[in-house]
Parts: C-alpha cells; sequence; structure tokens
C-alpha cells in the first residue's frame, strides 16, 4: 500500500499501443491463422481485399459509434440513417444528373454529408436537449429513417441514374497502387479520427463526459456541446459509408443497412471501446469490424458449418473474440 | 520507542472472543502486513489507528473473512478459526460497519437492511416481518427513518446508521467499524459515539478504526498503533493524549498540524480592494440571501452542518445549479459565471468535496485528470502537446507531493490523501487568484492534512485568498483567518480571533440564536 | 399472367353485368396485407392499391379498403380492428405467418365474413373460401430445369437462399427436384436473406472459394443484384449463367434485352393480390358463388412473352 517517494521515470508517449489495447488485434490474427489452417485460399490476396473492403462500411460507421459510446451515448439509428442518406443521394445525384452531368456525384456527395450531420445534429439534441435516454431517442430516429427510405423508395428500389453508374463505380471497385478506395478511405477516416480523440482537447472531453459526467461538469466541460457532437461526428462517419455503399450495388432499397446498428456496436465493443463509456479505441474499433467481416466469410469459406448453423457459431466466435480480448488485458 | 505490549488480559475480565496471532498478508509478492497481533475482549472498545497504508483496512478485512491471511491464525473463543467467506465470520458474529456507505440508492431501508438475507416464506417474501425487525433494529440504534423510506431520500448521517442497523442485524459478538464518522458532521458524530458505547456496555467488543483521534482518545480502551504494515504496539488508552498517539503513527515527533498563521493584524490593516465579494445570494431549496467577502490574502472558514447550503452556495456561484445573485465582484469588478470553465478563466477554481464522484475520473491516469480543467495549457496549436502534459505532471508531482507507485497509474489507484493534492493541482493550473475549497482533507491521513494545509498557506502567502468549507471545526479553527457559520441556507455567525472555538461554532451552527448571544464575537466585514 | 389477365377480364365482365342490381346494399371488402419492406411487397402494395381504386371506381356496391401492416402482430390488430368497427363482408389476407394469423382469420371467419387467402396459407386451409396463390415449386424446378437443358445436364452450381421460411424451403425444394436425375451439382448452398447486400458478400465468398462455377441460382431477384455486381467485380469468365426469381422489373429488362447470362426469369408476380381482390368481389357481384383455390404457373418468362411481365410503374 506504501506509496513511493520519488516519482518513477516517465513512460513512453505518443502513439504506442499498451498491451492492454492488443486484444482485438490479437483476436485478428488468432481469426487469420484459423482461418489459414481452414482454407488456404481464405488468405489470398483476392480474398483479402474483398473482405477488408466490405468492412469499410461498418468500420467508417462505427469509428463514429466509437465517439459516441467513448461519450457514454449509443447511435441505435445509424443502420437506417445509413438507408436514409444513401436513397436521399441517390434521388438528388439522379434530380441533378441531367443538367450537371458527373459533376452530379460530388455534388450528391456534399449532400449526403450536410443531409447526415443535420441527422447526427437531431439525434444529439433529442439527447441533450430533450434528455432523453439515447437509447430510445436514437430507437425513434432509427424508425423514422427507416420509414423514411421505404416511403421515399415505395418498399422498392431507388437506382442510381445509368449515367453515372460507370463514373461512380470506382469509389468501391477501384484501387489506389492495388489497395481498394474504401481500405483507403476508412484508414483515412481512423486516422483522423484516432487524432482527434486521442490528441485533441475535444478527445479528451468525450472520454470524461463518457467516464464520469459530474468530474465533467465540474471541471468547466460543457457535457451537452461535447455529447451532441459526438453524434453529429457519428452522422458525418455515416455519410462517408454512404458515399463508399452506392457505387456499390448503385441502389437503394428499405433493407439497406438493415441491422447495422448492432454490427457496429459489435465492432465497438470487440475494439475494446468500453460501452459504458469512458474509453475508446478507434484502431480498435477498426479491427473488430474486420473481424466481424472476416467471421461471416469463414463460415462460408468452411465446410464444416451447417447453413442453418452458421449464426450461432458467428456468436460463439464473437463471445470468444471478448474473452480474448478481456483476457489480455490482465 | 517503547512498545508496551498490554495484550494479557487484566485478572478478573473475560478472556478474548476474537484473537489474532501474528497476522501477515501478501498481495502477489508484496507484503502489506506482517505479524500484528491482537485481542478484542467482550465489553471494550479497541481503537486501530495508523496512517492511510498503515495496514488498518487490510486488518481489518483479515478479521471479517473479507481476506484470508498469508500466515497466522485467528482464534475465536480460544479455539482456531478460518473464515472463507465474510459468511463464515458474519455466521460467527462478526460484523463489520464499512467506512462508505454501501447502499442500494433506490430501495427501501427495509430491503437494504435484508439484502442478501432476505426473510421468506414457502419462497415468497416476507415484507412484513422484514419491515417489523428492520424497524426494531432501527429503534435499537436510535434512528428515526422509517423502513419503508428509500435510502436516496434520507441524510447521510441516517444512512450511516442504516449501515450499522444492517450490521448490526442478528447477535454480534464483535463489531467492526471502519471510520464510521468519516462522513459525518460534527453533532452527527455525538449520537453514533453514544450507539457504540451502548454496544460496549452490552458485552460486544469492538474494534474501532478512525482517523479522528479526539474520538479515540473519548472512546477507546485500548488502542494498537499501526504504521507501514507492521505493528507498533498496543497501549492502554488512559493516558493517551491525541499527539502521542500522531507521534506514535508516523514515528516522529509532530510539532504542530496546522502551519503558522499569519499576521492577523497585517490582514486587518489590509485596505486593498476584496478579493471575492458575493451579495445576495439565493440558490432555492439551500441558500437564502447570503452575503459575503472574501478580503485579499485571507483564509476564510465556512462551517456549519451538511444541508446547512455551504456547498450549495458555489456550486450556484460557479453556475453549476439554479441561482441568483444580487451582486458579485471578483477584485471590485462586477461578474457572473455561467460555467465552471468562465469561472476558471476568471480566476475562481473549485475543489469539489467529492472528489472521487465529481472531481477525478478514477479510471483515467493521472496526466489527463491534471489537466481536463485546463487542456488549453496544453493545446498550443491543433494537437495536445503529451510532452508538455508529461512536464506539468512532473511539476505538479514535485511541488505537490503526490506520490505514486507508477507514473501509468490511474487515479483512483493513489491513496485519498494523494487523490487530494492531484485534485488541488489539478485546480491550481488554472492559477486561480480566488479558490475555493469544499472539504480539503476528508477522509485522509494526519501526514496529508498536515501538508494540504501548508499548502493552502503558502498559496494565500502568494497573494491568493481562499474559503474552506469544512465539517471539521478544528481544522477550520487551526487554518483560517475568520470563520463564517452557516445554518439552514443563511449565514449564522462570523467568528475571528480568539472568539474561534469548537463551542463558538458548534452553537452557531445549530441555534437560531443571533450573533448577541456568541461571547467574544468580533464584528467587522 | 396471361391467365391472371383472362380471369380479371371475365371476372370484369360478371361485375359489369351484375353492377346495378348489387347497388341497393354496399359490401365491403378489407384487403389485408404486410407493409412494403422489399420489393415484391412493395409490389403487392402497388397491385392492391390500384385494384381498390379500381374496384371502387367502378362498382357503387362495393367498398375495397386496403390496410397494411409491418409486422404479424400489428396485421393481427389491424384485422380486429377493421372487424369489429364495421361489418366486413369479405376479407382478403396475405399473412405475414400462418401460426399467428390463423385463429384470429378464423374468428372473422365466425362472424360470417367470406375469406379470401393469399399466397400463405393458413394452418387451418378449410378456413378459406377462397385461395389464390403463386406455385413456388414451380419457380424452382422450372429454372433447374432450364438450366438442366442448357448445360448439357452436367455442371456446378451455387444457389443462395432466403430467409428460413416456407416459400424459401419450397423453392429449394423444387429446384433439387429439377436438378435430381442430372449431373448439375450444388457446391452449396447459404443464407442471404432476400438481401442485396448479402447476396453480393456471398458471391464473393463463393468466388473466392470454388474456382469454377458454372452457374448461379439466387431464389429471389433481389439478391441476383447483388450476385452480378460480384460476379462483374472478379472479372470471372466462367459463370454462364446466373438466375433468379419472383419477376423484378429490372431482370425482365435484362429477359427483353437478351442478357446472355440471364436470358429468362420465373415469375411470381405480386399482381396475384390483384387476382384474389377481382374474384372476391365476383363472389358478391357475380350470380354464381366463387370458392376453391387457384393456384398460379410459373413459366419460364423468355425474351419472347417478357412484355407480359413487364410492369414499368410499379416498385418492382
Amino acid at each position: 500500500m506504501a506509496d513511493l517517494a520519488a516519482a518513477p521515470p516517465r513512460a513512453q508517449h505518443g502513439w504506442s499501443i499498451g498491451w492492454g489495447d492488443a486484444g482485438p488485434f490479437l483476436a485478428l490474427a488468432a481469426l487469420v491463422l484459423i482461418g489459414f489452417l481452414i482454407n488456404p485460399d481464405f488468405l489470398s490476396a483476392n480474398n483479402i481485399a474483398n473482405v477488408v473492403t466490405r468492412s469499410a462500411f461498418i468500420a467508417i460507421i462505427a469509428i463514429g459509434a466509437t465517439f459516441v459510446i467513448a461519450s457514454g451515448g449509443l447511435d441505435l439509428s445509424v443502420g437506417s440513417m445509413a438507408a436514409f442518406i444513401t436513397g436521399v443521394m441517390i434521388l438528388f445525384m439522379n434530380w441533378a444528373a441531367p443538367s450537371v452531368g458527373t459533376a452530379a456525384i460530388p455534388l450528391g456527395m456534399a449532400v449526403a454529408l450536410v443531409t447526415s450531420i443535420a441527422c447526427g445534429l437531431l439525434n444529439g439534441t433529442i439527447v441533450t436537449i430533450g434528455r432523453i435516454e439515447p437509447f430510445i431517442a436514437t430507437l425513434g430516429t432509427m424508425g423514422i429513417f427507416r420509414a423514411l427510405i421505404t416511403y421515399m423508395t415505395n418498399g422498392g428500389t431507388i437506382a442510381i441514374d445509368r449515367s453515372l453508374r460507370d463514373a461512380y463505380r470506382p469509389v468501391y471497385f477501384g484501387d489506389v497502387l492495388g489497395v481498394p478506395i474504401p481500405i483507403l478511405v476508412s484508414l483515412a477516416v481512423a486516422l483522423v479520427a484516432a487524432y482527434v480523440l486521442y490528441r485533441t482537447r475535444y478527445g479528451r472531453r468525450c472520454v470524461a463526459v463518457g467516464a464520469n459526467e459530474d468530474v465533467a461538469r465540474y471541471s468547466g466541460i460543457s457535457v451537452a456541446r461535447v455529447r451532441t457532437l459526438a453524434f453529429v461526428i457519428q452522422g458525418a462517419c455515416v455519410a462517408i459509408a454512404a458515399v463508399c455503399y452506392v457505387p456499390r450495388l448503385g441502389a437503394a432499397t428499405p433493407t439497406t443497412g438493415l441491422l447495422w446498428e448492432l454490427q457496429v456496436i459489435t465492432a465497438v465493443v470487440i475494439g475494446g471501446t468500453a460501452l459504458r463509456g469512458g474509453r475508446g479505441r478507434v484502431w480498435g474499433t477498426v479491427a473488430g469490424a474486420v473481424i466481424l467481416e472476416f467471421i461471416a466469410n469463414l463460415m462460408v469459406l468452411s465446410d464444416f458449418v451447417s447453413e442453418y448453423l452458421v449464426a450461432a457459431v458467428q456468436g460463439v466466435i464473437i463471445i470468444i473474440a471478448m474473452l480474448i480480448q478481456r483476457m489480455s488485458k490482465r | 520507542m517503547t512498545a508496551a505490549h498490554a495484550a494479557l488480559a487484566p485478572a478478573g475480565l473475560p478472556g478474548p472472543v476474537l484473537r489474532a496471532e501474528r497476522l501477515a498478508k501478501e498481495f502477489s509478492g508484496v507484503r502489506v502486513l506482517s505479524d500484528v497481533s491482537l485481542d478484542l475482549r467482550p465489553g471494550e472498545i479497541h481503537a486501530v489507528i495508523g496512517e492511510n497504508g498503515a495496514g488498518k483496512s487490510t486488518l481489518m478485512r483479515l478479521l471479517s473473512g473479507y481476506l484470508k491471511p498469508s500466515e497466522g491464525t485467528l482464534f475465536m473463543d480460544g479455539a482456531p478459526a478460518e473464515f472463507h467467506a465474510q459468511a463464515d465470520a458474519q455466521a460467527a458474529g462478526i460484523a463489520l460497519v464499512h467506512q462508505e456507505i454501501l447502499l442500494a440508492e433506490a430501495l427501501t431501508v427495509s430491503e437494504n437492511i435484508f439484502i442478501g438475507r432476505e426473510i421468506a416464506r414457502f419462497g415468497r417474501l416476507d415484507e412484513r416481518a422484514m419491515r417489523e425487525a428492520a424497524a426494531a433494529q432501527l429503534a435499537e440504534i436510535g434512528c428515526k427513518v422509517s423502513p419503508n423510506d428509500l435510502v436516496r431520500d434520507i441524510s447521510l448521517a441516517n444512512r450511516q446508521l442504516v449501515q450499522i442497523a444492517k450490521a448490526l442485524l442478528g447477535t454480534q459478538r464483535v463489531v467492526i467499524f471502519d471510520e464510521p464518522t468519516a462522513v459525518l458532521t460534527h453533532d452527527e458524530v455525538d449520537p453514533l459515539l453514544d450507539i457504540i458505547v451502548e454496544l460496549k456496555r452490552r458485552g460486544v467488543a469492538i474494534l474501532y478504526i478512525s482517523h479522528r483521534l479526539d474520538e479515540v482518545e473519548r472512546l477507546a480502551d485500548r488502542v494498537t498503533v499501526l504504521r507501514d504494515g507492521r505493528m507498533v504496539g498496543t497501549y492502554d488508552a488512559h493516558g493517551l493524549t491525541p499527539r502521542r498517539m500522531a507521534s506514535l503513527m508516523v514515528g516522529r515527533e509532530f510539532a504542530s498540524l496546522y502551519p503558522a498563521r499569519q499576521d492577523p493584524a497585517r490582514l486587518g490593516q489590509d485596505e486593498s480592494t476584496p478579493a471575492l465579494e458575493i451579495e445576495g445570494a439565493h440558490v432555492p431549496g439551500f441558500v437564502t440571501d447570503v452575503s459575503l467577502t472574501l478580503r485579499k490574502g485571507e483564509i476564510l472558514g465556512l462551517a456549519g452542518m451538511i444541508g446547512a447550503g455551504r456547498t450549495e452556495l458555489f456550486e450556484g456561484l460557479l453556475g453549476l445549479r439554479p441561482s441568483s445573485f444580487r451582486a458579485v465582484r471578483l477584485h471590485g469588478k462586477p461578474v457572473g459565471f455561467h460555467s465552471p470553465a468562465q469561472a476558471a478563466k476568471l480566476g475562481v477554481g473549485y475543489l469539489t468535496e467529492d472528489r472521487k464522484g465529481k472531481g477525478l475520473l478514477l479510471e483515467e491516469k493521472l496526466a489527463p485528470n491534471l489537466t481536463l480543467a485546463a487542456l488549453d495549457r496544453v493545446h498550443p496549436i491543433a494537437g495536445l502537446d503529451l510532452a508538455g502534459e508529461a512536464d506539468l505532471l512532473d511539476r505538479a508531482v514535485a511541488s505537490y507531493d503526490i506520490r505514486l507507485r507508477s507514473r501509468d497509474a490511474k487515479a483512483g489507484q493513489l491513496s485519498g490523501g494523494n487523490q487530494q493534492k492531484l485534485l488541488l493541482a489539478k485546480v491550481m493550473l488554472n492559477e486561480p487568484s480566488v479558490l475555493i475549497i469544499d472539504e480539503p482533507t476528508r477522509g485522509i491521513d494526519i501526514a496529508n492534512k498536515s501538508q494540504i494545509y501548508a499548502f493552502i498557506q503558502s498559496l494565500v502567502r502568494e497573494g491568493r485568498s481562499c474559503i474552506v468549507i469544512s465539517s471539521e471545526m478544528q481544522e477550520l479553527i487551526g487554518l483560517c483567518d475568520r470563520i463564517l457559520v452557516m445554518r439552514a441556507g443563511r449565514i449564522n455567525g462570523e467568528l475571528a480571533g480568539d472568539a474561534m472555538t469548537e463551542s463558538n461554532v458548534a452553537l452557531c451552527a445549530t441555534s437560531s440564536a443571533t450573533n448577541e448571544k456568541i461571547p467574544g464575537r468580533n464584528i467587522d466585514g | 399472367m396471361l391467365r391472371n389477365a383472362l380471369i380479371a377480364a371475365g371476372v370484369t365482365t360478371a361485375l359489369l353485368a351484375a353492377g346495378p342490381a348489387s347497388a341497393a346494399e354496399k359490401k365491403t371488402i378489407a384487403v389485408s396485407i404486410p407493409a412494403a419492406d422489399h420489393g415484391w411487397t412493395a409490389g403487392i402494395v402497388y397491385h392492391a392499391n390500384a385494384t381498390a381504386k379500381e374496384i371502387n371506381k367502378a362498382f357503387p356496391g362495393i367498398e375495397v379498403i386496403v390496410k397494411t401492416s409491418p409486422s404479424a402482430s400489428a396485421q393481427v390488430s389491424a384485422i380486429e380492428d377493421l372487424s369489429a368497427t364495421r361489418k366486413l363482408d369479405a376479407l382478403v389476407i396475405l399473412p405475414h405467418t400462418s401460426e399467428e394469423l390463423t385463429t384470429p382469420v378464423k374468428a372473422i371467419k365466425e362472424k360470417g365474413s367470406f375469406i379470401t387467402v393469399v399466397d400463405r396459407g393458413l394452418n387451418d386451409p378449410h378456413i378459406q373460401d377462397l385461395y389464390v396463390a403463386g406455385d413456388n415449386i414451380a419457380v424452382g424446378f422450372n429454372t433447374a430445369k432450364f438450366l438442366v437443358n442448357r448445360m448439357g445436364g452436367k455442371g456446378n452450381l451455387v444457389v443462395l437462399r432466403g430467409i428460413p421460411t416456407v416459400i424459401d424451403d419450397e423453392r429449394i425444394k423444387g429446384f433439387r427436384d429439377g436438378i435430381a436425375g442430372s449431373d448439375l451439382k450444388i457446391l452449396d448452398i447459404q443464407y442471404a436473406n432476400w438481401n442485396s447486400d448479402e447476396a453480393f458478400k456471398l458471391m464473393q465468398d463463393y468466388l473466392a472459394k470454388y474456382p469454377q462455377i458454372d452457374a448461379v441460382w439466387a431464389n429471389d431477384d433481389d439478391m441476383l443484384l447483388g450476385v452480378l455486381e460480384a460476379i462483374k467485380q472478379s472479372g470471372r469468365k466462367d459463370i454462364k449463367f446466373a438466375l433468379g426469381g419472383n419477376g423484378m422489373k429490372e431482370i425482365i429488362e435484362k429477359v427483353m434485352a437478351a442478357d446472355p447470362v440471364t436470358p429468362v426469369e420465373t415469375p411470381y408476380p405480386p399482381s396475384m393480390i390483384k387476382t384474389a381482390i377481382y374474384l372476391t368481389a365476383a363472389h358478391f357481384a357475380g350470380h354464381a358463388p366463387v370458392r376453391g383455390s387457384l393456384k398460379l404457373d410459373a413459366p419460364l418468362i423468355t425474351k419472347e412473352n417478357a412484355e407480359e411481365y413487364y410492369f414499368p410503374d410499379s416498385p418492382f
């Protein structure tokens, strides 16, 4: 119990990741190894590229969710918001395409960003100014966004204008030096997010608010502003994900983004962010999103699992991944 | 040091109920307690004192079955006893009253008392039997709350009593009190001590752990002193003064807890603008029409019972709760704060009384805690300057003598005294000219207390001004230049100089009498 | 579809003849269907509303009310509310699930309403007066037969199935029956929840796992869209056929354009609700009672007959 008299030497600061944070990466490594043993094709460049690219949407949205969850909030609306933003974006681009041609694509991206920031602001203000539990508030907006996309599509499909398809396609299917663009986008988002969370006043405050709202308040932090901004960041991330998503299938449907919110929350928690707030791990979140997609991929590539039991095996693997993470913290 | 082992029972007294022989405890190779022997006799109060980290709580947890000793033996009525879990000790008649209030706020008093040992008939909870038993138990210790009250609706003092009622449920032969008065105000303490004396009269063996040496002097029959995990000795309490106890605990002679006071003459003559003037403060439900003036370079004490509105006055001032003020002047300039951030910017710092709940992020490391209220200082242009932050921590650790095992420690791993120093360093990072400290030494040990008093004194010598809110009258009297006493949301008296005595403070805090009745009062300000 | 149109035309004639006679007493037909949550149900909603408008306009003696419900429990509440507030002469229902709707529909039947069940049967077939459904087994079977014929009876297949339900099971059963006896081999079969995104991912994984795939069957057109995108991205040339089912207009367009990979389509037309509503109306307006069951065929849609199955205004 005795405290040491002299101040111990300084620890290394910077971007280094301690062992306690290595959990999700260990789980990811274990999964890659198992995958390779099950089916060597798993490690083929093509498969890895496909799977990591696919995980980009969840990863990008989950990076936003890392802020919301670290600040003590929760956003259940991200899946339907993504669908809604996709719909708004496609409708806008289709409307603009005849007059401005392919310039409709960047304009559509801007519209997506503005709309989803507004959606995030809506979530944030309902939670902070309206003082409604985030779970309930975003459960409400989840229904609203889902209904809006269903209404916009009449229950069917809104497809992107043919004149824009080929111009926009590379945003999902293209690559730079062999690295698919969605991977580059998620890396960029993660870099910026890690900087904001670990190296700015806002990041500190975000975590402080999630750790203990009273301490934050007594330290002169505007809790409402910090929380609201977390939802806005979440909104911006949804927009970026939607921008990458649209060129993949070129359409928005009422089932777009269905249950993404659960995958997002799972990715965030696997990544080491505390669900009750006060601890955020951006790179862990990215690893979490990749883990989820790897698991789904492995289910198909392996021949052991009956198609009827896939979900059960996925559940077991997620729990094991969490246990690895928990044990590596000790 | 004359370690007068008074271990043998005087002839004619009953033998010990519980005896510990050469207890030792290691945690992952670190020895936190070694070679401690003591015995508890029926109808006797045995106090254990020692600084934080001396091993008091480890000892207490060994005796009550929360921990198993690494070495040594416990004897119950002379026979070796081994407690595998707290329930074993409980079954043997050993009860522990925790220092912290461990009650579920959303449940009723009765539900809390019976939590984990509910009375059920045929598998169905017998609420009535539990309520009646709870009511009887509460009546016995003179606690006036109803078993149906929700714990969140009753006062801190009553919660402590409920906790005692809970511990005493069933036949108890040994009751261990772990700093039961730490969270209580002065006049809440007496009824509690009466209960303890009553238990003793009934033949219960009592182990009493406390920082408040005056209480120990008043209550204890024997005193065991621990230092650095070892036993200094067991002493007959008769004739053992608090000063002697403090010396035994610290291991050196102790001159004075309080730093030398400033020259009162100098303060009285200071004609410069007051540091802070508050006029007509209202905090709905807590404070009514309070005005006060803090002079430059002064330590102004604010006494009163919990609930008198002391804390709420300043939370209102900083915009932490709804309030109105006729006027607030800082160094003569009218101001109004809407947030602690703005107050900090203008030079007013506030240390909360609740350092664990409102002061520090216990799960965070030290540096983020230190800079949380002053992030602008480590944010030169774009990102946080982590190296600069580490420098600030170095400086804080050095200037406030914060003792830590590792720089990567979390705030929650520091001892109470070091947490308080860290909190002080955190608030001082904004360089406040006016510092408001709420309960500066609650639950911390003597050595740290003395250091914190010295820090406060040196801060005012630098020209800052300080308001100290405290429930410990001794502390206010020893430290402050002047004391205001609040009662029921108003200022009920002002004391300075020789008028600052415990009885005067207590009188102002409790009686509705006006200043006239207080002898030697000092009218100024 | 041709047959549907004929039935509709015949019924319309009967109604026209009977119109004035039945004007005295107004009959109420309630239509309870799932809310539009994917392409096919959107088609159902579209056709139900269009038909209600037609009938309400043409025949003052009959009022058709359309009610959509997002879930089985909401559908139970909806039909209970409908029957509580007014007398229902007939109920046309496309149940969310057979299990949950059987008892509530039976209760309405006992109040004297005429019951028409569409697509998904109830657990107790005695409740229904009229049953109109597509043929899910034929959807699978006809697709399988086409593949057997065109691939010379051998090759490697992968299959994407939807959500574990009777419809899905029947289509898969029909397909397995269809390839039985040939050397077509199903390499893999997995659920993709009738969702294009999941189908895209699943197809990518199939492509990574199997170096040689001769044909893909997705048992619904939403999934086929994802499959086609994944094939396009992979650049693989070994896949000779990628077929779907349900008659989505985007896929019909491909058939009309003689797409080499998707040259045929099987219908499971949402317009079956239209047939059901018209036949129910005929029961009241016509002179003869209409009872029994009607199973719509699922013939192959080819370039030649695609026009008949193409509804450019429908969302599906």
